[in-house]
């Protein structure tokens, strides 16, 4: 009776699509940490047998790439017949076992079986409040080995034949300062993976097993043909370029694009070092996928087809390939600079398909304190906004999260003076001058948090303070993030990557993000447009005669 | 004899419809409707003439309610009034700012909206109040004569001004709105908290900007419709359709226009709500499919979701405006029966979400139409009948509908029929999907569901859509065609207040003000309608607090019942939170329970219509019949079909399908096995649904 039609395929496709995202939002539904249902920190994806990925939903998109990752890893490790069985549920956050990123990620991952076979897997990950280590939260800034970050939980079985293995919960509870959330957080991921589980079951019974993996397959080899296509419209050859960074150090790359690949070769670069800011192999190549998947076609879902044409060639031992035990708590803000030396060095050669340079960092703000309404310690946690950079066709977009950032929101003013013992006494776009061009840069923002109370502390993880965000075709540098720490008595200083600065009352944070950076020669300006800027208050009458040779 | 006469009209992107409801001396129920083309600017020329084609005795009238998309026109198409901002000092960026996401997030050149403000006409005021409402810094207006003269220089209509915790204390900004009408009367002015008193300043600040900019051409709008119905000697209430399934004066409308922003969507999913109250359907998935879009919403225990969640322009690509006024909650996706089916480069068939509109419309108008459109492949499967199309006003022009077609075909290399096939069941999935959003997304199991469709393309696909989703049955109202304006007639004056306030449940002080603060809001919701001259016992008020565990963020919205009292029931209250937390979020914890806000509704009564019921005595249905003939229905292969005339069909006449029933305003696709049957209502239900026979 069924008449299966050419269109099969893309209807499953786009169901593929729809469990992907309807268990993103069981698990924002469910989850009890507010990270992981407020910021988004959370990443849901449907994979084929072999840790492919073949959907995705996600409000971050470096989460995207981090379950196939996971499951590739499980796959490898239970390789055995009977290893993997209908009703098993794996979980894992270590680095050197599928983890990617750090150890509050936790990856939850579910087997689909179809007749007795293995054939796709659903999984998420999601970042937990607290799973041990040296400090509340489980990202201490002075951890130096993966140890102190807290549980390691090494691609183990969670689930075994639909029964829960309450040794494994027992000791994923002993391990966090938050036992309850943490098992709250584990059972909404393990109700988002059954829920895609059941979902894909039932794809299967409606269409069968073969029309089910042909579109899981036609779904990779589609994203993969979408890439090869962009692919022949890049240019071709070996870029090479070197970055100097604000701690001195050079960071090197070498992209070679070939007409059915890209090879993105990161092996000459530092040896890791010893802070918590290290990320794996895994991490970087999430980065360079990033890049790959913003100059060759951003429109479309990505999934594992994508990133086939790609090849990441990192040093084991190397910053952008840290082997364990090397601390990983602090991964995010490296992860932001490979993947701005990545984009970097391919912009020059494509210019028309990216930005010029954005402020280019997470700005990672942590003031901890006593709230004065009640007395409770409080503790504030927030990525800043900053400038992008111009576009061969716009200005800038002013106050955006970075770029490893996605459809994640700010703290209100007046829910952070709620919750917080801050009061924000200011939250405006930056004025200060950088980032003309034809289009110019967008603006960052200057935001200050006065402390209500002595006692309170300020750690900051600002890269991007010394070299400024780059411009691109002629358009002028950017200006650098940092944060200013003004105290009462008026003595300003500047900081950008310490940790636990003592503050007092009325002290004030001001953070100051950075303009991004401008596209093209600042004397093809609009003269329209450099008027409109005039007359917002973006630029002075000055500052117009010298960058864009207009008097007014 | 006026108060039994009740008209409704619903001003659409096309046209603009006409509800008549009459009942005279003896009972006899009548119903008219009618439809005239809408005619921008002037949209009150479009509801003249929909009277006028409607006979209606407008003199007569005892009732007369209204929807309209002048709103949202004037926000989509930028055309309202020149604004200026006046925030608190150190904050005339957050509009700029917003909240920095960025939907599309791998793409390098994702453009942020504009903000409604640019930033020169963007001022600051020195004043501060904190989170509790208390304040830090009195307003400082010494400025203000001069923010004022810039305004007038620079062609300012109208003004919106936003301080920060306004939603806490809204005294500053009474002051700053008072000190401008007094300094320029002239002008319009609208502070944050006239529109809403919930916290997050960048949607408050953005939804007085929107209030403002709309505030001018809407009032102007509405005073031009008030005078022509009086001229032509209406003495009645004039009422306006909002976006919170309630009408409300139209006095009251003017002053915060922005509230109608979706009256029309709004209305059509209160019509579900009523039909479903009125056979006894609490449980309802409300299906709106039109031209360019399909709406959907979720309706429990006779209930629409009301929220203030609300955003404009909102897709994958961008984060678009947020709108803080009270909206049904719905989900929207660019399908319907004008969408565009197109292949992309890669040889791979879309639906949507491009349509072709009214004009040139889908290529069986013969309007030069080159596209197939869903409409064209419903025609070429015999779902739709080209001698019966739209209604029986057109002939549809079926070698333009091969040729859009053919175009497929060629980069397709597939029959003409395996298009119009694919083209039916991509868009179906589309629907399937959104459908899911509102329910299985949100925790609700569609078997306990009734699906009610409407809209021109509401009967073409509801069958199939449910059969995929599991709902046990399916029912297409008799006014399916103008069932926003049915659902308009049906609805009562509704006022919703939302305000925020942190307090702790457990500390019997906070408990003492929360009750105080409730009652507050209830007396002035009360006060306000007996001012206008309602009867306090046509007045009911519906309150709820908004809970969560403290330091979540998650709320639950638990309603209070009649009487109940913060005071004595905290602990009662406290329970149901816990269970309807756990309902929704599957885990409840042992946390102390903090109160973070107030709904407060506000019903009155306007006239109560009572639909009559008829007796159903027909059974035999084979009167209606008007032939046979061969229907794909995609997937569940090729039938033969009888075909009805709905407006034949009478009250408790029944049979089963397949079936194709063909009404003035749309079809309906009956599926094998599937039984139909026609209430006392004229509604057509369809029972005996195949879980999973659908057309994909």
């Amino acid at each position: 009776m069924r008449d299966t039609s050419a269109f099969t395929s893309n209807i499953i496709e786009n169901s593929l699509q729809a469990v992907a995202a309807e268990m993103f939002d069981a698990m924002r539904l469910t989850a009890m940490s507010p990270i992981i249902y407020e910021v988004l920190d959370l990443g849901t994806g449907i994979l084929n047998a072999k840790g492919e990925m073949a959907s995705s939903g996600a409000g971050i998109p470096v989460l995207v790439g981090v379950v196939d990752k996971a499951v590739r890893r499980l796959v490898e490790i239970y390789d055995k017949p009977g290893d993997i069985e209908p009703g098993d549920v794996f979980i894992t956050n270590d680095p050197a076992y599928g983890g990617v990123t750090h150890l509050n990620d936790i990856v939850i991952a579910m087997p689909v079986f179809a007749d007795g076979t293995l054939v796709a897997w659903t999984a998420n990950s999601a970042h937990w409040n607290d799973v041990g280590g040296m400090v509340v939260g489980s990202m201490a800034i002075n951890a130096t080995e993966i140890y102190q970050e807290g549980l390691r939980l090494p691609a183990v079985k969670l689930v075994s034949r639909g029964q829960v293995l309450r040794s494994v919960v027992d000791i994923i509870k002993a391990n966090s300062r938050m036992p309850d959330f943490a098992e709250g957080d584990m059972w909404a991921g393990v109700a988002a993976v059954r829920s895609g589980e059941k979902r894909l079951s039932e794809l299967i019974r409606k269409y069968g097993r073969e029309a089910f993996e042909h579109a899981l397959d036609q779904s990779m080899n589609h994203a993969e043909d979408v890439s090869l296509r962009a692919l022949k419209r890049l240019p071709k050859g070996r870029f090479e370029f070197e970055e100097p960074q604000d701690d001195g150090s050079v960071y090197r790359v070498a992209i070679e694009v070939r007409d059915d690949e890209m090879i993105v070769d990161l092996r000459d670069n530092p040896d890791s070092a010893n802070g918590p800011g290290n990320i794996c192999r895994d991490a970087t190549e999430i980065a360079a996928q990033m890049v790959f998947k913003s100059i060759t076609d951003s429109a479309s879902p990505a999934n594992g087809g994508t990133f086939r044409p790609l090849t990441i060639l990192t040093r084991p031992g190397t910053i952008f390939d840290a082997q364990s035990p090397a601390a990983v708590g602090f991964y995010f803000e490296r992860l932001v600079r490979v993947h701005d030396l990545v984009l970097r060095c391919i912009a020059r050669h494509c210019p028309e398909l990216v930005c010029a340079g954005t402020f280019s960092s997470n700005c990672v703000t942590f003031i901890g304190g006593t709230r004065p309404s009640d007395g409770h310690a409080f503790t504030l946690v927030e990525p800043e906004l900053g400038g992008w950079g111009a576009t061969h066709e716009h200005d800038g977009n002013h106050a955006v999260f970075s770029p490893i950032h996605g459809d994640t929101f700010n703290c209100p003013v007046e829910i952070a003076e709620t919750r917080y013992g801050v009061y924000v006494d200011k939250l405006t776009l930056n004025p200060e001058p950088g980032g003309e061009g034809t289009f110019r840069g967008g603006r960052g923002v200057v935001l200050e948090y006065r402390v209500r109370e002595d006692g309170a502390s300020m750690t900051c993880g600002f890269s991007r303070s010394v070299i400024p965000p780059w411009g691109l075709e002629g358009g002028r540098d950017g200006t650098p993030n940092r944060v200013e720490l003004v105290r009462g008595d008026g003595t300003t200083t500047r900081h950008a990557f310490e940790s636990d600065i003592r503050m007092h009352k009325d002290d004030v944070a001001r953070i100051i993000t950075g303009n991004g950076a401008g596209y093209g020669d600042p004397r093809q300006r609009d003269r329209e447009a450099i008027l409109r800027d005039l007359r917002d208050d973006l630029l002075t009458p000055e500052r117009a005669a010298s960058v864009y040779g207009i008097q007014v | 004899m006026k108060q039994r006469t009740r008209v409704c009209t619903d001003v659409g992107g096309t046209f603009t419809d006409l509800v008549y409801f009459e009942t005279d001396a003896g009972g006899q129920q009548t119903v008219r409707t009618a439809k005239a083309d809408t005619t921008p600017p002037n949209y009150e020329e479009g509801i003249l003439e929909v009277l006028r084609r409607g006979a209606v005795d407008i003199e007569n009238i005892g009732f007369f309610a209204h929807g309209t998309t002048v709103v949202i026109n004037s926000l989509t198409e930028r055309r309202g009034a020149k604004t200026g901002l006046i925030t608190t000092e150190g904050f005339r960026d957050v509009i700029e700012i917003a909240r920095g996401a960025r939907p599309d997030f791998y793409n390098l050149k994702f453009r942020k909206p504009a903000p409604f403000v640019p930033r020169y006409l963007r001022k600051e005021l020195p004043e501060r109040v904190d989170a509790r409402g208390e304040v830090l810094k009195e307003p400082d207006l010494t400025n203000l004569p001069a923010i004022l003269d810039v305004f007038k220089a620079e062609g300012v209509e109208a003004i919106a001004v936003s301080f920060l915790h306004a939603y806490a204390n809204p005294l500053h900004e009474q002051q700053v709105v008072d000190a401008i009408s007094s300094l320029w009367p002239e002008v319009s002015v609208v502070g944050s908290h006239q529109i809403t008193r919930e916290w997050r300043e960048y949607e408050r600040t953005n939804t007085a900007v929107m209030s403002a900019f709309v505030q001018p051409v809407a009032a102007r709008y509405l005073s031009r419709l008030e005078q022509k119905l009086r001229s032509q000697d209406y003495s009645g209430p004039i009422y306006v359709m909002q976006s919170n399934c309630g009408v409300d004066t139209l006095a009251h409308a003017k002053e915060t226009p922005i509230t109608m922003v979706e009256s029309g969507p709004a209305s059509g999913m209160w019509g579900a709500a009523a039909l479903g109250q009125l056979v006894g359907e609490s449980n309802v998935i409300a299906l709106d499919i039109g031209g360019t879009t399909a709406k959907c919403s979720l309706i429990e225990d006779g209930k629409v979701q009301i929220k203030t969640d609300y955003y404009i322009e909102r897709d994958r690509t961008s984060p678009g405006y947020p709108i803080m006024v009270p909206v049904v909650d719905l989900v929207e996706i660019g399908n319907g029966g004008g969408s565009i089916a197109w292949v992309d480069e890669f040889e791979r068939l879309h639906v949507g979400p491009q349509s072709a509109g009214a004009s040139p419309g889908p290529a069986a108008y013969g309007r030069g139409g080159r596209k197939a459109t869903t409409t064209d492949a419903n025609l070429m499967l015999g779902r739709i009948n080209p001698q019966y199309f739209c209604g029986g006003t057109m002939e549809a022009d079926m070698r333009a509908v091969e040729a859009a077609l053919q175009e497929l075909t060629q980069q397709l290399d597939l029959p003409a029929v395996e298009i119009a096939k694919g083209i039916i069941q991509i868009a179906d999935s589309n629907m399937v999907n959104a459908l899911k959003l509102v329910s299985i997304n949100r925790g609700f199991d569609p078997r306990d569901f009734t699906l009610i469709a409407f809209g021109g393309g509401g009967g073409m696909h509801a069958v199939s859509l449910a059969q995929e989703l599991g709902v046990k049955k399916v029912i297409i109202p008799k006014a399916a065609g103008v069932f926003s304006a049915w659902g308009m007639m049906m609805s009562d004056l509704r006022r919703d207040q939302f305000l925020t306030k942190l307090l702790m449940l457990k500390d019997a002080d906070a408990v003492v003000q929360a009750q105080t603060l409730l009652n507050e809001l209830v007396d002035k919701s009360r006060t306000e309608y007996i001012s206008e001259g309602i009867r306090e016992t046509d007045i009911r008020i519906v309150s709820s607090i908004k809970l969560r565990y403290q330091n979540q963020e998650h709320a639950v919205e638990v309603e209070l019942q009649d009487g109940e009292l913060l005071t004595d029931s905290a602990n009662v209250i406290g329970e149901r939170f816990h269970e309807q937390y756990e309902r929704q979020y599957t885990y409840r914890l042992d946390a102390p329970i903090e109160l973070v806000g107030f709904h407060v509704v506000a019903f009155a009564r306007v006239g109560t219509l009572e639909i009559l019921r008829e007796e159903c005595t027909a059974s035999d249905a084979s009167s209606a019949q008007k032939g046979t003939r061969n229907v794909n229905y995609a997937a569940s292969g090729i039938h033969r079909a009888h075909i009805y005339d709905s407006t034949k069909l009478k009250p408790g006449m029944s049979f089963n399908g397949p079936a194709i029933i063909e009404d003035p305003g749309t079809t309906i696709v009956v599926f094998p096995a599937n039984t139909v049957s026609v209430d006392g209502y004229g509604n057509i239900c369809i029972t005996d649904l195949q879980l999973g026979d659908s057309h994909a």
